[in-house]
């Protein structure tokens, strides 16, 4: 092997925290080869971005390198003066970053921000480095680059301003980049022109990848080789091929377990017990060990040495020494709970109708604030959602399918159409009556942090809404039932007293949840309850929501832009697109079977982590359009592969292939 | 893509067009600016909107004209200024380098002007009127308000303190004040001040808070402990009796009151720009220049400051507002000029007279509160612009 162009050895990065310190990054080791993607895979909190952070000396305050060395090329960048680290950092390492809504000047035009790196590191201005600047636009994919390079950032939509941060990065010529969760942030189908992107360039120009992600399926389509990183240390260090095959360490295990699929629907998802340990303490021990199903005395014990798997494989487990895994005693595993799935109701009555449904917003415009033109947020839809099912809303940020949810439940008025709630239009009903109504139904935000009161005690918001419902009886009754709640959702009747700011994300999480039960609805729209949570926080949650609804029968409208917890959760499944719904039916029609190319698109964009799975993506191009003004005939054609001239002059008809399967597209029509 | 948006279509609008266009959207902002721009024309061209001595003036077939002869050096530089902006303006050059020359006019202009126009020391206003009724003059056009701030018009005997055209032979729009000169001509003169007051010391007070608020936010850690001390301690100092001090042991200066008013009122601004620059330091474009090895000034005078600087205006604005509220006081209380107009010193001579004298309040009174108002009007619109919460969610 080639001397490694970046090679981190034991480092440790640290915050002082008051009297104490926080070890974020505790010993990490690794090296990066001359045009290799390395993969550094944890969950929130556990120091990956801390460890990126420290290779660009780039620790934010109070936070300090305390040791180690970081050698690129054999050059210790830790004892290279300032003046010296700005030559490095975009020049030789650059680094792009999660938000690409706030990663770019807002008050510089893109050349202006392309132009001052060029100058920096190449030397080259004026024209010279305008004619660099438009080239570099090309290299990422940006039409019409000329025009839009004296654009400002805000006239650019999200996948567009991630092209911007790579060009940027680019325009140093870099031997590496350090990629700190490029995509999280970006839609699946804009995901995927950003990945084949940033391996296409790699090919061109050779530079390594340091990809920093939470994401399993980004791993496999990326890495070369991966690291998986916990509580500050990597635990686990393979070749992409060899992690995905046999990943070895019990919280590599979990990590693969806690991912929701489609084969998985009737089991609850494995979770990980406990939360991290504190940082702030000396580990002498298995950092892993309080949460690990395999714990023995020996974890407790000593730390584990680094096992070779093969000489691409290292694991950090005492149960990779064969010596100590023949003494390990034989323990009962604690195996998957099976979901108690109580079906008790086979009955199909719907408990939800939708038909025609339309939010228009008005732009207001003038003097007297004339309605300019809508956004046609949500455009004429029908669903209907079963009692005890879930219907999953899919679709790409900006689709729509947050105001359907909000519409449905007259948070957010409809312009026309219909809500059919237990054979009730709600859409008729206002005052007193609606808010008697809304008992039935609750909703579930994304954050569950600022959909919470900072100021109330939890027990007082779990309450709230039994009292202004009337519900729960007297102080005493509606007192044991939050407590009873709080037990359902998992949480201790003994946190009854506690603040939101007290809890982690995901308990938080299962307080709106208990708000939302408290009142016995018959509907819960969730709105993207898992997107802000770890995967296997997420699989809590998934977890509960399941068990509820064997529990009480409750049906879900379950809004998400993610594939995998559809295929696990959704019986049913709606895909929207610019406020029109593509494509519905049964989930695994949709998922096995998709129809409209939209679905067809956006099911083949999803990283996949089974490598004999994985398939060619289809490509979209561009960007979903504006609802202000959207294309005319089908939404989707300006992007659709299969676009025929009348699909731009009328909207398709249905198309129904089974009783519930039906999509809106030519292609199935026929002539 | 190209068939989705058509980027030619569309328009460059840097963020700080953008700010301006949604402020000038509001109604209050655009009588603010309204009247904020008459006051500047006044202020310009004051000397050819009152003036006692005449415009142009034929003697004897000889034209000459005594109002240009008797041009300062200020008058003249304020008027080149002035032209220089809409000149400017039309040049196809980057902002900054606009800003640039606009200074490098001023400079020059002041040297300039200062160096070789001198007017007459001596004014006799009298001199026009009495030989206008001898008949000197074949014929005369004199400015608008034919009076001078400092015309006592004393050849028309007794005229201390007249109502608004109370003379017969005489017009004086807005009355005369104690010794007989034309409110309206010293309001006219006064506007300067009231302008020249407002930025001056909200200039130099933005200068410093906005380098030390810098300091503090970008390196915080010691610079931001002795920074928010030195805050404190200049926040302590009463103002208005530091400059009763001043004015009392220095004289009546006013270039002493705009600094004194500008050094003891960059706290606000500093403590503005600290906020800023802590959000912005952990901002990830920010952050991402860094990355990219940009040096500190960069990172600092391109990154950092144009994004934070908006809510710095807003406070100027307000600033401003109070800076001419602290010269009106001042000159109230009887400490301002001495011989030159300002609206505050002649409300002062309202309560001065035995008689309440309403036009003498009323007018500059009216004037101090329609300024104030301007920049309060401006000053809530861009407060508005910036505001992220007031903004409907944009598409």
């Amino acid at each position: 092997m080639s001397e490694p162009l970046l090679s981190v050895r034991n480092l440790k990065t640290s915050f002082a925290m008051g009297a104490q310190t926080a070890r974020v990054v505790d010993g990490v080791s690794f090296d990066i080869s001359c045009g290799e993607t390395f993969a550094l895979l944890g969950e929130s909190g556990c120091g990956k971005s801390m460890t990126s952070l420290s290779i660009m000396q780039l620790v934010p305050q109070p936070g300090e390198i305390v040791s180690g060395e970081i050698q690129l090329e054999g050059e210790d960048l830790l004892r290279l003066p300032p003046a010296a680290i700005r030559n490095v950092r975009g020049n030789r390492i650059a680094m792009i970053f999660q938000e690409p809504m706030t990663s770019l000047n807002p008050v510089l035009t893109v050349e202006q921000q392309i132009g001052e790196v060029l100058l920096k590191h190449k030397g080259i201005k004026g024209s010279t480095a305008r004619k660099r600047s438009v080239e570099l636009l090309t290299a990422v994919g940006i039409p019409a680059p000329e025009s839009r390079i004296d654009e400002y950032p805000h006239q650019l939509s999200g996948g567009m301003k991630q092209r911007v941060m790579i060009a940027i990065a680019l325009a140093g010529e870099p031997d590496l980049l350090i990629a700190d969760e490029p995509t999280t942030a970006l839609d699946v189908t804009i995901q995927a022109q950003v990945l084949q992107l940033l391996r296409d360039l790699q090919q061109e120009t050779g530079m390594a990848i340091l990809l920093i992600t939470h994401d399993l399926g980004v791993v496999a389509e990326m890495a070369d080789r991966v690291a998986v990183m916990y509580a500050g240390h990597i635990v686990e260090a393979a070749g992409r091929d060899e992690f995905f095959a046999n990943p070895q360490h019990p919280y590599s295990l979990k990590l693969f377990d806690s991912l929701p699929e489609m084969n998985k629907r009737n089991h609850a998802l494995e979770v990980i017990k406990g939360s991290v340990p504190a940082l702030t303490q000396e580990f002498k021990a298995c950092r892993f060990e309080s949460r690990c199903d395999f714990a023995w005395r020996p974890c407790r014990e000593q730390l584990p040495d680094w096992h070779e798997i093969s000489t691409r494989h290292q694991v950090r487990c005492h149960r990779a020494d064969d010596e100590m895994l023949k003494q390990w005693p034989e323990q009962a595993v604690v195996a998957t709970a099976e979901l108690k799935l109580k079906t008790k109701q086979n009955t199909t009555r719907p408990i939800l109708e939708v038909k025609q449904l339309k939010v228009h917003f008005p732009i207001h415009k003038g003097l007297f604030k004339r309605a300019a033109g809508f956004v046609y947020a949500v455009d004429d839809i029908n669903l209907k959602i079963d009692q005890g099912k879930t219907l999953a809303l899919v679709g790409e940020s900006g689709c729509g399918k947050t105001t359907a949810g909000k519409a449905m439940l007259q948070l957010e008025r409809p312009t026309a159409g219909q809500v059919m709630f237990e054979g009730e239009d709600l859409v008729y009903l206002s005052g007193e009556k609606l808010r008697k109504r809304r008992r039935d139904f609750q909703i579930i935000f994304q954050d569950p942090f600022s959909s919470m009161n900072p100021r109330m005690m939890i027990s007082d918001i779990i309450e709230e809404g039994m009292l202004a419902q009337g519900v729960g009886g007297n102080a005493q009754q509606r007192r044991v039932r939050v407590d009873t709640l709080l037990e359902h959702v998992g949480l201790s009747a003994t946190m009854r007293n506690r603040y939101p700011h007290e809890f982690s994300g995901g308990q938080r999480q299962r307080v709106c949840i208990a708000r939302a039960l408290a009142v016995e609805p018959k509907l819960i729209v969730c709105d993207e309850p898992t997107s802000a949570l770890d995967v296997s926080v997420q699989a809590q949650i998934l977890n509960l929501l399941k068990e509820l609804q064997a529990e009480f029968g409750i049906s879900y409208l379950f809004i998400t832009h993610n594939i995998s917890v559809v295929a696990y959760l959704a019986d049913e499944v709606a895909v929207m697109y610019l406020g029109r719904i593509v494509e519905r039916g049964t989930v695994t029609e949709v998922l096995e079977h998709p129809l409209h190319p939209y679905t067809q698109a956006l099911l083949s964009a999803v990283p996949t982590i089974d490598p004999e799975t994985r398939q060619e993506v289809l490509r979209v191009e561009g960007d979903i359009p504006s609802p202000i003004e959207p294309p005319s005939g089908c939404h989707f054609h300006p992007r659709c592969a299969h676009v025929m001239p009348k699909c731009r002059a009328t909207y398709p008809e249905e198309f129904s292939d089974t009783e519930r399967h039906s999509a809106h597209c030519f292609l199935l029509l026929g002539d | 893509m190209s068939e989705i948006t058509k980027p030619a279509q569309r328009q460059q609008r840097s963020y700080a067009a953008q700010v301006l266009r949604e402020v000038f959207m509001q109604w209050g902002a655009r009588l603010g600016v309204f009247w904020i721009g008459l006051l500047v024309v006044v202020a310009v061209f004051a000397p050819f909107l009152a003036n006692s001595h005449p415009l142009l003036l034929s003697e004897q077939g000889e034209i000459s004209s005594p109002l240009i002869q008797y041009l300062t050096a200020a008058d003249v530089t304020l008027l080149i200024i002035f032209f220089s902006v809409p000149v400017l303006y039309f040049f196809k050059i980057s902002f900054r380098a606009k800003f640039g020359i606009f200074i490098l006019i001023t400079i020059v202009a002041a040297a300039l002007c200062h160096a070789t126009i001198s007017p007459p020391r001596l004014s006799i206003y009298d001199q026009y009127r009495d030989n206008q009724q001898a008949g000197v003059y074949d014929w005369l056009i004199t400015a608008p308000i034919p009076y001078s701030a400092k015309d006592y018009l004393r050849d028309e005997g007794d005229t201390g303190l007249e109502a608004p055209l109370a003379a017969d032979e005489r017009t004086h729009l807005f009355g005369t004040d104690e010794n007989g000169a034309d409110v309206l001509s010293r309001m006219v003169h006064a506007s300067r001040i009231a302008l020249s007051i407002g930025f001056v010391a909200t200039g130099i007070a933005m200068i410093i808070g906005t380098i030390i608020g810098g300091l503090m936010g970008y390196f915080s850690g010691i610079f931001d402990m002795i920074g928010m001390r030195l805050v404190e301690i200049f926040e302590a100092i009463p103002v208005l009796f530091l400059l009763l001090t001043f004015v009392a042991f220095f004289g009546r200066n006013l270039y002493v009151m705009m600094i004194i008013i500008g050094i003891t009122s960059w706290t606000g601004y500093a403590r503005y720009v600290r906020a800023e620059f802590l959000k912005l330091r952990q901002q990830e474009f920010v952050q991402s220049a860094i990355a990219c090895g940009l040096p500190l000034h960069s990172i600092l005078f391109r990154h950092i400051l144009p994004n934070g600087m908006a809510p710095i205006l807003v406070a100027a604005s307000f600033g401003v507002a109070s800076a001419i509220l602290a010269e009106a006081t001042l000159s109230f209380l009887g400490l301002g000029l001495v011989d030159d107009p300002s609206w505050g010193q002649m409300l002062n001579q309202a309560v001065q007279a035995a008689t309440f004298n309403w036009w003498m309040a009323a007018f500059p009174g009216g004037a101090i509160f329609l300024t104030v108002f301007a920049y309060n009007l401006i000053g809530e619109a861009m407060r508005d612009a910036i505001d992220p919460h007031l903004k409907k969610s944009a598409n």
